[in-house]
């Protein structure tokens, strides 16, 4: 039946502004204070933290408004006006690996961080694979359905990660913060580096604007989004560091996680408050995952325009899968993760660089 | 895609050529007329056939009906009594034709009467307790609506009581029901549409909503499913639904069932369709959403505190209902850990001595309950109560002290039983039932990962889920904050000052009146 306007494919723009901070909240932030520790001093990492975000926050306004005036048009499409046809094809292609690397990356690190966490002898293959066909299910639906997702999550989302931020004020230790701005310039640097895999997931602008009903009002909106993950980063790393110290929190695997840890349920009736985070936190971690593998069957679709969503999901289920099982000890799988991150990161301002100037110099009309 | 093909199969079935219709039309000659009423009938004892003349004059006539079908008064009185003895009249015209005008127009004092030419008007019509006259002659009857016949009388309806609130409930007769809904509305756009539902059975089915407040869409959309539904007979509004429902695959409900006439005003006022089937006192609401499921009339009727708590423990008793034995599972045999020490000390003494995994033990409790559960509904109620005493002492005591099930379990159990039977719709209660299982299940399988998959694949289903176009999430996704006044919050009522905005009515302002 002609469904209701709201019930459709098309996305409002707030559904944007809730999934820029779900695609971006998901396991990069769970290890991200033990590396931005061991580069600053005390609690010094908020400056990349935060000099990081503006960048990002900047770069996402900037994506948003350049699809935005390309409106209801797919990325190939207004790539291919811009550029030529086949050089849409390859960037398109590209975009789709990087989002299948996300999507991987997400399925491997649930399955590590479930190891930690909930189960020891369960294999890690199982835990992927169980989480993997979830994000499958998921994808095959409705792409409104993973807004909706998006919207029902999200809240959940961000309530257990303030319960523990309250939790935790008891145990802050204000002298762990300082001394502050001890650390070198060359160390800024490093800590920004490190923070990328954090801030990643702006990406999905470049396809999903294009569904967006209102795309003047995206822009603003993918921004102010992009400004949640920021401002809870911030506010989780100085935790970490003021309830561990430095040392502490760049010696721990997973020191969001840990810091649930600390959590005490008033009234005694569960311990162990960590497994219950990191449980919750599996919702972020899949709304992230199962954007990621949407955006890349999005892409592919667009380039093979005949072949079915739930094809190409079973095509590209198999190689998710592989990939995700590839790196053999956490520490490669870090790497992964850093690797794959840089070059989205990268991939996606060349991209944003090439397409505005190419615009610029050959006058492609941006329909404003 | 699944119900793509089963629609189609619908469509398929609609071109079939009907061969149950009698479309003989009607004669001059009136003994041939009332043998082909009495060879289409199969001569029942029940049908009433009266020949007899017009006093004064040869005309033949004849009145047929249904016995124990019609008001056996009103037939002779008004009917009978006038044609027989048509008095007061100098002359009557000599063409029959002319006579049949007159009978039709003067004589007859039957409010609801109408024309017939064919066999199949007239078999239609003394089926569902008309009075057909026939006059030699003319190759035309009078049908005269006489029908009356003994109904239950209105009670308060059993499935869904309120403490406070209307007693009346809906009744297996269908004017009566549709009499209730007007006397709840006095709107002039109040809207009965009637259908004929099944091939032979053709019962009445009245589609009602009120013009000006629903989305036309909606409407527009039911009618096309209603005119799909192609069957023998509709014995319950249950077929109905099936039919017409956006997902058969779906464990949740996309149509709600009532008795309660308050209910079903509501939702008419909040932009939705009521579809009430004659033989059944359980009226379909459509489209309902998520939240709809969770409430009940009463809500509105006491304070608003008292509520918007109500609904807070309803959710609260959703989520026991789905998920405590799950989680009881999960915590014992996977995450030990997680429990306080003192607290997993007494849940392992209890366990002491019980043979079998948290799960099984889970599983034949539950099987046990829902064995109950289902014995006690069969039962009649005298005996109904037997089983209460032989389950609840009998098995919960034996089974504890027999070292089959933990004490604990017995509680986990009962806790759960007693939330799901909280939830104030039925068929919502007994798909969560369905559901506690498979959740069970994913915990035996995976611990608390395992729920916590089984959860997010229900999201995914739910939000995937649409009822006749309107999202089964709505309005937690896609957000309608203002609907939320009147959600798990049931806002006072001078607060709620437009309908649904989720269900895109034309008329927005000024309900003060809640959901259904």
């Amino acid at each position: 039946m002609k469904s209701f306007k709201y019930a459709d494919e098309k996305i409002s723009e707030k559904e944007i502004l809730i999934a820029v901070p779900s695609m971006v909240i998901g396991v990069g932030i769970l290890s991200m204070p033990k590396d931005l520790a061991s580069v600053t001093i005390a609690a010094d990492g908020w400056v990349p933290l935060l000099i990081g975000g503006l960048i990002v926050v900047l770069i996402t306004w900037m994506v948003a408004k350049f699809a935005s005036g390309f409106a209801n048009q797919t990325f190939l499409t207004y790539a291919s006006s811009i550029t030529t046809k086949p050089v849409a094809i390859v960037l398109t292609f590209l975009f789709a690996v990087l989002f299948l690397l996300i999507t991987a990356f997400q399925v491997r690190q649930i399955a590590d961080i479930s190891k930690q966490y909930l189960f020891d002898r369960t294999p890690l293959e199982v835990i992927s694979l169980a989480f993997l066909l979830v994000v499958l299910y998921a994808v095959s639906g409705s792409r409104a359905g993973l807004f909706r997702l998006n919207v029902m999550f999200l809240p959940i989302i961000l309530f257990i990660a303030l319960s523990v931020f309250v939790f935790n004020l008891g145990w802050f230790d204000l002298g762990n913060l300082l001394p502050v701005f001890k650390t070198g310039f060359n160390d800024y640097v490093k800590g920004l580096n490190t923070i990328v895999t954090s801030y990643l997931g702006f990406s999905i602008l470049w396809f999903y604007i294009a569904l967006v009903d209102k795309p003047e009002k995206a822009p603003k909106m993918a921004a102010l989004g992009m400004c949640i993950p920021v401002v809870l980063y911030i506010m989780l790393f100085i935790l970490c560091i003021g309830v561990f110290g430095r040392e502490v929190t760049a010696n721990l695997l997973y020191p969001t996680v840990e810091l649930a840890k600390v959590v005490d349920i008033p009234g005694g009736f569960l311990e162990r408050f960590e497994s219950i985070f990191f449980v919750i936190w599996i919702m972020a971690i899949f709304n992230t995952a199962s954007m990621a593998l949407d955006v890349a069957v999005l892409a592919i679709n667009s380039i093979f325009k005949n072949m079915k969503k739930v094809k190409i999901l079973f095509i590209l289920a198999p190689v998710v899968y592989i990939i995700s099982m590839f790196p053999q000890e956490i520490v490669e799988v870090n790497s992964f993760g850093a690797v794959m991150s840089k070059s989205m990161l990268f991939y996606s301002v060349f991209v944003l660089v090439l397409l505005f100037v190419i615009a610029k110099v050959r006058g492609v009309k941006r329909d404003e | 895609m699944v119900s793509r093909y089963f629609f189609r199969k619908k469509e398929k079935q609609e071109t079939k050529n009907k061969e149950e219709n009698f479309s003989v039309k009607i004669v001059k000659n009136i003994e041939k007329n009332l043998d082909n009423l009495k060879e289409i009938l199969g001569e029942p004892n029940d049908l009433v056939i009266r020949e007899f003349t017009i006093k004064g004059s040869k005309h033949k006539c004849a009145i047929a009906y249904i016995d124990g079908m019609v008001d056996s008064n009103l037939v002779h009185n008004n009917i009978m009594k006038n044609v027989q003895l048509i008095t007061g009249r100098d002359s009557l015209p000599e063409a029959e034709s002319e006579l049949f005008e007159e009978i039709y127009q003067e004589i007859l004092s039957v409010t609801s009467i109408k024309e017939g030419t064919t066999l199949d008007d007239i078999s239609n019509g003394i089926l569902s307790g008309s009075t057909i006259f026939y006059l030699n002659g003319v190759s035309k009857v009078i049908i005269m609506d006489t029908g009356r016949w003994e109904t239950r009388s209105i009670e308060e309806p059993t499935t869904e009581t309120v403490i406070r609130g209307s007693r009346e409930g809906f009744i297996e007769d269908l004017r009566t029901n549709t009499v209730m809904i007007r006397r709840y509305i006095k709107d002039p756009n109040l809207r009965f549409k009637t259908y004929q539902i099944g091939r032979r059975s053709k019962k009445d089915l009245v589609l009602s909503y009120i013009e000006g407040i629903i989305n036309p869409d909606i409407v527009k959309e039911v009618n096309r499913r209603l005119e799909t539904i192609d069957m023998d007979d509709a014995p319950e509004s249950g077929y109905i639904e099936e039919w017409i429902e956006d997902s058969f695959l779906s464990p949740f409900p996309q149509v709600l069932n009532t008795e309660r006439p308050d209910k079903v005003s509501s939702a008419l006022f909040d932009g939705k369709v009521a579809i009430l089937l004659d033989g059944t006192p359980f009226v379909l609401i459509a489209p309902s959403t998520l939240g709809n499921t969770l409430q009940s009339p009463e809500d509105y009727y006491e304070r608003w505190t008292i509520g918007t708590l109500l609904r807070a423990l309803r959710y609260l008793a959703a989520f026991i209902a789905m998920f405590l034995p799950a989680l009881y599972i999960a915590l014992v045999s996977f995450h030990p850990g997680m429990i306080p020490s003192d607290l997993a000390f007494s849940i392992a003494a209890s366990r002491e001595g019980v043979p079998f995994p948290a799960f099984v033990e889970a599983l034949l409790m539950g099987l046990t309950m829902e064995l109950l559960r289902e014995a006690g509904t069969r039962l009649p109620t005298p005996i109904g109560q037997t089983i209460g005493i032989v389950g609840g002492l009998v098995i919960g005591e034996a089974a504890v002290s027999a070292g089959l099930v933990s004490p604990a379990m017995v509680i986990v159990i009962a806790l759960n039983a007693i939330a799901s039977f909280s939830l104030p719709s039925y068929s919502v209660a007994i798909s969560f039932r369905i559901l506690l299982f498979g959740m069970m299940f994913a915990a035996a399988t995976f611990g608390l990962y395992g729920i916590i998959l089984s959860y997010i694949m229900l999201n995914v289903h739910l939000v995937n889920l649409k009822s006749f176009g309107v999202p089964y999430t709505t309005p937690f996704a896609p957000n309608f904050l203002s609907d939320w006044k009147d959600l798990i919050l049931r806002a006072p009522i001078t607060t709620i000052k437009s309908r649904p905005i989720y269900m895109q009515t034309q008329d927005k302002k000024s309900v003060n009146k809640g959901d259904s």
